[in-house]
């Protein structure tokens, strides 16, 4: 990119910052003197520039000047917006991230630029890798919006299982190798977890009023596919036996497992029965479910229908 | 990389981070710049240069910023507009708080270090809490097990593990040259050679109870590359499976030798079976969305036989 052009960005940016009213583009135009003087290039050139500031996120804002009439736009970049609070990272801290962001990178977000904006990239001495290969984590297109929708406390509004949802977003969770969300169902007024890769639309962020953070407690252990379901939630439990006794203690984490002696009761939150079902039968006759009735009635109607 | 080949957005973004650093930090060196914002010295001089004629109306001197190199060090003043960087986008804060947290997530992670200390920080300026809103799981292990073979693989030393085969159904004990451990998935493998296989091997890490390293030592393959999960033998039997649409997952899933699909969306597949336990795990799970084609007599009613001996326990 030409010098020229990239000094009138900076210029426009460094403008648009330090106003404290919005500036028309005429103001503009001519404080800046670098833009094409006829009206029309100025205009396609002025748009372009706006575009790339804004693809880069900045806070762009069109709003009326006071004082005119009739009320004429004007432009500026609200600087509590724009700014980042400084994080206070040592240098120490800054090479653990940046660490961490070259071992694990999500597909299409290069971690970078994130990075240059915390003081750029460091290396701490000691340690160089993390010692484990990462495959990138997929992306997905409505990650970014639910992430900011998130932090906000916004609303969100998308289309799953073939009905429109307004839901609370409380949290993303990658676990098994897929995107989820957690949050409160406004139709159903209660918290479900829905795939990213099954949300149907674009996620809308409401904006406007937020919600209040939830009581519930992160679980801060793996979950299961059989807890990652979007039904009403139903408490099974199960009883394991078996060479696979010690892997399922392990993997389930103990506040799952009722007790162990040569086998382990185990009481898991089901709200995707086909994976609850997918799960106990992987212990083949190493494993019954003992409750809820009507889920063990589940389990033998299927296996009925292979016997 | 010259310094006109660069995309605007990237030395316009790069620029926006690089004035508030040198401007916050007193004199920094050419080298510590070029190191921290990844350009050469060439780079960071005609970024330089533009930054000269930058400032405010009515950009007389005592209006632009100033830049000032003394030796290897360089000096910004007067670049209160720029005094912060921009703030980080939805995109960079979930990259890196995706990294942290998944690190962090990892058995054994250290709570109290420099990664959590950062990720906490930054967390913070973004307004959230990191360990409510995000959790990254990469795939279970016991952190002591995942410890060993960390270690191991950087030094290259032999592991014994003590590991529960899901396919088979058994637990063995047994000698692994480990080459690198994997996270894809959702699980964490390890990759080595197995010395039981005599063969290179995929292994589960959270299916190893136990991995103790021993004194021997190993040279790994130049290119140890990750491996797919299963290498079929050639004296492996064959069953053919109808599966039903909705049993499609199973192409994706498994290293099926041939698919024939049919108009009605289901597809005929051929899969080799190393272990009886993981052709009725997988017969079970698709119950009426499956069907044996063809299999040699032992392996045809093997799904019929499983669901038999399970459903003994409901009766």
């Amino acid at each position: 990119m030409s010098a020229a052009k990239l000094e009138r960005l900076l210029n426009l940016t460094a403008l648009l910052l330090d106003t404290p009213r919005p500036i028309t583009a005429d103001q503009i135009r001519s404080q800046l003197e670098v833009y094409p003087s006829d009206e029309a290039a100025f205009r396609r050139a002025f748009e372009r520039d706006k575009d790339e500031l804004r693809s880069m996120g900045i806070p762009l804002r069109v709003e009326k000047v006071p004082g005119t009439m009739p009320a004429i736009d004007g432009y500026r970049i609200p600087r509590e917006e724009y700014a980042l609070r400084d994080p206070g990272l040592t240098t120490a801290e800054l090479a653990a991230l940046h660490l961490a962001a070259s071992a694990v990178q999500v597909e299409g977000l290069p971690a970078t630029e994130g990075l240059l904006k915390l003081g750029g990239i460091v290396a701490d001495g000691s340690t160089s890798d993390l010692g484990i290969h990462v495959a990138p984590l997929p992306a997905d297109p409505n990650l970014a919006i639910l992430f900011a929708a998130v932090s906000a406390r916004h609303a969100v509004t998308f289309r799953y299982n073939d009905e429109d949802r307004t839901v609370d977003p409380y949290r993303l969770d990658f676990q098994r190798g897929r995107w989820y969300l957690s949050g409160y169902d406004h139709a159903r007024a209660d918290e479900r977890n829905f795939r990213l890769d099954r949300i149907a639309s674009a996620v809308e962020s409401g904006g406007g009023s937020t919600f209040a953070p939830p009581e519930t407690t992160v679980p801060g252990r793996a979950r299961g596919a059989w807890e990652l379901g979007a039904e009403e939630p139903v408490r099974a439990v199960v009883r394991i036996e078996g060479p696979a006794v010690r892997w399922a203690v392990q993997h389930l984490g103990p506040d799952q497992v009722r007790s162990v002696d040569d086998a382990a009761i185990v009481e898991l939150p089901v709200t995707n029965r086909a994976a609850f079902r997918s799960f106990v039968l992987s212990f083949l006759e190493h494993a019954e479910v003992l409750e809820p009735a009507d889920l063990r009635a589940e389990i033998v109607e299927w296996l009925e229908s292979i016997a | 990389m010259s310094a006109g080949a660069e995309a605007s957005s990237v030395r316009l973004q790069r620029l926006l981070s690089l004035v508030p650093w040198i401007a916050a930090n007193d004199g920094p060196t050419i080298d510590e710049i070029t190191a921290r914002f990844g350009i050469t010295p060439s780079q960071l001089a005609a970024d330089l240069e533009v930054v000269w004629l930058v400032g405010l109306p009515p950009y007389t001197p005592d209006a632009l910023i100033d830049v000032v190199q003394e030796g290897d060090r360089v000096w910004i003043h007067f670049a209160d507009v720029f005094s912060a960087p921009q703030r980080l986008t939805p995109d960079q804060a979930v990259a890196l708080l995706s990294a942290g947290a998944s690190v962090l997530a990892l058995p054994g992670a250290d709570l109290d270090g420099a990664l959590a200390g950062g990720v906490a920080k930054l967390a913070a300026v973004l307004g959230v809490d990191a360990a409510q809103v995000l959790d990254v799981d990469l795939g279970g292990a016991a952190a002591e097990v995942l410890d060993v073979l960390r270690t191991a693989v950087r030094d290259r030393r032999r592991v014994h593990l003590d590991y529960y085969s899901y396919g088979r159904d058994t637990r063995t004990e047994r000698d692994v040259d480990p080459y690198v451990v994997h996270a894809e998935d959702g699980s964490l493998y390890l990759l080595g050679h197995c010395h039981l296989a005599g063969a290179e091997r995929r292994f589960r890490v959270d299916r190893i109870a136990a991995a103790t390293m021993l004194e021997d030592r190993f040279e790994p393959p130049v290119d140890a590359t990750v491996a797919r999960i299963f290498q079929p033998d050639a004296d492996d039997p064959r069953v053919v499976l109808r599966l039903a649409p909705a049993a499609r997952w199973v192409t994706e899933a498994y290293p099926v030798e041939s698919a024939v699909e049919s108009p009605d969306g289901s597809v005929e597949v051929t899969l080799a079976i190393a272990a009886v336990p993981w052709l009725e795990r997988l017969l079970v799970n698709l119950g009426p969305d499956a069907a044996v084609v063809r299999a040699p007599d032992d392996l045809a009613h093997v799904g019929r036989r499983a669901a038999a001996r399970i459903l003994a326990r409901y009766r």
